[in-house]
C-alpha cells in the first residue's frame, strides 16, 4: 500500500469517527479539520510506533504485546482503564475459542477412540465425588 | 470477535501505519496487540474531535473549524513529546 493510500485510508476512519460526534452533539466539522486531525493521528502513529518498539526491545522479545500497548496508555488514567478492559475481553475471546477448539478436538478423538487422557480425568472426578 | 459497532480502523491500516516506523524491520506486532491500537486510535481520535466540538459549542459555533481544535490539542491525553514537538515545530 503506497503511503497516500494509507493517508487515505486515515482519513476515511476520522471522517467516520467526526461524522458520528457530529451526529452525537449535533455540530458540523469543517473539512480542513477532518484533514488536520488525520494528518495529527497519522504523525501520532510514529511516536506510538517508536515507543512500542522500543518497549518490546526493553523486555528483549522481538514482538510487541498488548503489555506494551498498556504501557503506551500509562499516561491518562482513563485512557489505560478502557485499554486494560479491551485487553482483557480480548484474553477472554481468545481463551472461549481455545475451548471450543479443545472441545472439537475431544470429541473427534471419542469417535476414534476413547483415550486414556480422557478417561483419567474422569476417574479423578468420581474418586472426589466418594469422599 | 470484537464489538463491531461504529467506525474503527482496519487491522491491516494500523499493522503498515506502525511498520513504517519501526527502526527494527524484523519486529512484529501480535494480533491482540494490534486489535488494542486500533481502540487506542479511536479514542485518540474521539478525544480530540470530542474536545474541538466541545470549543466550538462554547463559542456558539455551528462547525468545527481548525482554530478549535489548535486549541484543545494540548488538553490531548497521550503524545509524549507533542507539546515539545509543537514548540520545536
Amino acid at each position: 500500500m503506497s503511503l497516500e493510500r494509507l493517508k487515505a485510508a486515515v482519513h476515511y476512519t476520522v471522517g467516520c469517527l467526526c461524522q458520528e460526534v457530529a451526529e452525537e452533539k449535533g455540530i458540523e466539522f469543517s473539512k480542513q479539520t477532518i484533514a488536520a486531525v488525520s494528518e495529527i493521528t497519522f504523525s501520532q502513529c510514529e511516536i506510538f510506533a517508536k515507543d512500542l518498539e522500543m518497549f518490546a526491545r526493553h523486555a528483549k522479545r522481538s514482538t510487541i504485546n498488548t503489555e506494551d500497548v498498556k504501557l503506551l496508555a500509562r499516561r491518562s488514567r482513563s485512557l489505560l482503564n478502557y485499554i486494560t478492559q479491551k485487553s482483557e475481553e480480548l484474553a477472554s475471546s481468545n481463551q472461549e475459542q481455545k475451548e471450543k477448539k479443545r472441545k472439537k478436538n475431544m470429541a473427534a478423538s471419542k469417535g476414534r477412540k476413547t483415550s486414556e487422557a480422557q478417561v483419567q480425568p474422569m476417574m479423578a472426578v468420581s474418586e472426589e465425588l466418594n469422599t | 470477535m470484537a464489538t463491531e459497532e461504529g467506525a474503527r480502523f482496519k487491522k491491516d491500516t494500523v499493522n503498515k501505519l506502525l511498520h513504517l516506523h519501526f527502526k527494527d524491520e524484523r519486529i512484529k506486532v501480535s494480533a491482540d496487540a494490534l486489535q488494542l491500537m486500533t481502540e487506542m486510535l479511536k479514542v485518540f481520535v474521539q478525544e480530540a474531535v470530542a474536545r474541538a466540538a466541545r470549543q466550538a459549542k462554547s463559542e456558539d459555533l455551528p462547525t468545527v473549524d481548525l482554530e478549535h481544535l489548535e486549541k484543545v490539542l494540548p488538553q490531548l491525553p497521550i503524545y509524549p513529546g507533542r507539546s515539545f514537538g509543537t514548540l520545536t515545530s
